[in-house]
């Protein structure tokens, strides 16, 4: 039965990888990042002695920007586009869970985004080695937490996009994403005032809290991060998007087709 | 043997289907039939259990349409669906078979495409296929399981005359191997001849379900078709 239910769950996450890799657009995107990357050879040629540290810093900043725009353009239309082509239909007329479409799409998803930065990565340690940075070890820390935080946000984009038309579905991951890099910065703001603490204590603790994955400045600067650390953040991703993921297959399971 | 009891159901408080029951006997080729809007579609989703009855229940061999070990008996094609159009059509194919616990192989998924004139095809992704194509390709997907229930919206639509009859032909083969056909259609001409019975909505309720010739009384299906929206919608 469990291998039944993981087959069905691989067969869906597969085909959506597939048909992720194959979109122009995708392909579009990750041009313009080969091209920044590319571009940050001459900025950091013009930083006065500091072109190491310029590039990793614009590589790694375009690497997140990027993986962010993938990820906000292919999650967000995800279920929404699928119950609108009736493409659903296909699927969900078959001996398949509601839960396990949103849960294998997920997977699909994560999987390509995280292809698609992989790739990035690729070129920005090339990039890096070239300039005599030697191997960037910090920058395969900072993916791989970027990589957490898309996890996180793949999964809103999906609870979004279950039941909120694509532009909607845009505004509320990018609003849940801003809060999300600000949340510390709103308890700095409350904490002199009791009642406004009490409820920025609760927006911490209930939104996600996506300054967890930045550790980008702090690689940065030669450091890296504990391996308990490492664990502790993965957990969260996890447990953040699994209960996204419920969220939204109980929706989804209300949702008349 | 479909069973349908006395299912309605309401779509944001219009009553889309009114008090229907009828039952389609195995092994036989079952139309739906109606105007736009008369609510065909509506039960055609409540039957494979996409949707569910706001009352009334419906079972398939004894067993409702969510049921796991029904679904996998079930073939659907719904009614001019969006693909995953960077797939190819093999790759589609394969891909819903997998979804089944005993999936076809990729030749047998070629054999199908043949059999649905989708062979030369069969590589080509499905952002590159005609309508036409697609309905075959949509045919070829609701028989992957080799199912002992065929449902389809509007089969037939889209499909030029060469490909009506290839697929009319493929709808007798089925019924010959015993498997139950239902579908939806507004080519009255083809239904006439391949249902066995047929069923007429009106505003969603259940005018007339029983044998083709008994409603058609020597005439034309049409004739007695649009006689009988007629009588009953004066002002048409």
């Amino acid at each position: 039965m469990i291998w039944r239910i993981l087959h069905t769950l691989f067969v869906i996450a597969r085909s959506t990888f597939i048909e992720n890799l194959r979109d122009k657009v995708l392909y579009g995107i990750l041009l313009f990042a080969f091209m920044f990357t590319t571009f940050t050879l001459f900025l950091g040629s013009i930083s006065l002695g500091e072109n190491t540290y310029v590039i990793r810093s614009l590589g790694l900043a375009g690497i997140y920007l990027f993986g962010l725009l993938i990820t906000i353009f292919l999650a967000t239309a995800l279920v929404f586009k699928e119950i609108e082509h009736k493409t659903f239909y296909f699927i969900l007329s078959k001996p398949v869970s509601r839960w396990q479409v949103v849960v294998g799409k997920f997977g699909g998803l994560w999987a390509s985004v995280a292809a698609s930065v992989v790739g990035m990565l690729a070129v920005y340690l090339c990039v890096v080695w070239y300039q005599g940075g030697g191997f960037d070890v910090g920058a395969m820390y900072a993916v791989g937490y970027q990589l957490l935080e898309l996890m996180v946000i793949i999964a809103l984009s999906i609870f979004f996009s279950t039941y909120a038309r694509p532009l909607a579905s845009v505004v509320y991951v990018v609003t849940f994403l801003y809060i999300g890099h600000s949340l510390g910065l709103l308890l700095g703001v409350a904490k002199d005032t009791p009642v406004l603490q009490s409820a920025a204590m609760g927006l911490y603790y209930a939104l996600p809290n996506l300054e967890k994955f930045n550790i980008r400045e702090v690689v940065l600067h030669g450091a890296l991060p504990p391996l308990e650390g490492v664990a502790v953040v993965a957990l969260y991703s996890v447990l953040y998007a699994a209960l996204l993921l419920v969220g939204a297959s109980l929706l989804l399971g209300r949702r008349e087709l | 043997m479909i069973e349908v009891s006395h299912i309605s159901k309401d779509i944001q408080g219009c009553k889309v289907v009114r008090d229907v029951s009828f039952v389609v006997r195995p092994g036989s080729v079952f139309g739906f039939l109606g105007q736009n809007g008369a609510g065909k579609t509506t039960t055609m989703k409540m039957l494979v259990g996409l949707n569910q009855p706001g009352a009334g229940q419906i079972t398939i061999g004894g067993k409702a349409p969510t049921h796991r070990s029904v679904r996998e008996k079930i073939g659907f094609m719904p009614e001019t669906p969006h693909y995953y159009s960077h797939l190819t059509g093999l790759e589609f194919l394969t891909f819903c078979s997998a979804l089944f616990r005993v999936s076809k192989n990729k030749q047998e998924c070629v054999e199908l495409l043949r059999e649905v004139g989708l062979y030369d095809a069969r590589d080509v992704t499905i952002a590159n296929y005609s309508k036409g194509m697609k309905q075959r390709l949509g045919f070829a997907q609701a028989l992957v399981n080799d199912p002992d229930y065929v449902f389809m919206d509007e089969p037939l639509d889209g499909l030029d005359p060469i490909g009506r009859l290839a697929l009319k032909k493929i709808i007798l083969g089925l019924k010959a191997k015993g498997t139950t056909v239902c579908f939806n259609s507004h080519i009255l001409f083809d239904v006439e001849e391949v249902c066995d019975e047929i069923g007429i909505l009106h505003q969603g309720a259940l005018v007339y379900a029983g044998p083709v010739a008994a409603f058609a009384q020597g005439k034309s299906l049409e004739e007695r078709f649009v006689a009988k929206i007629q009588s009953l919608t004066p002002t048409i």
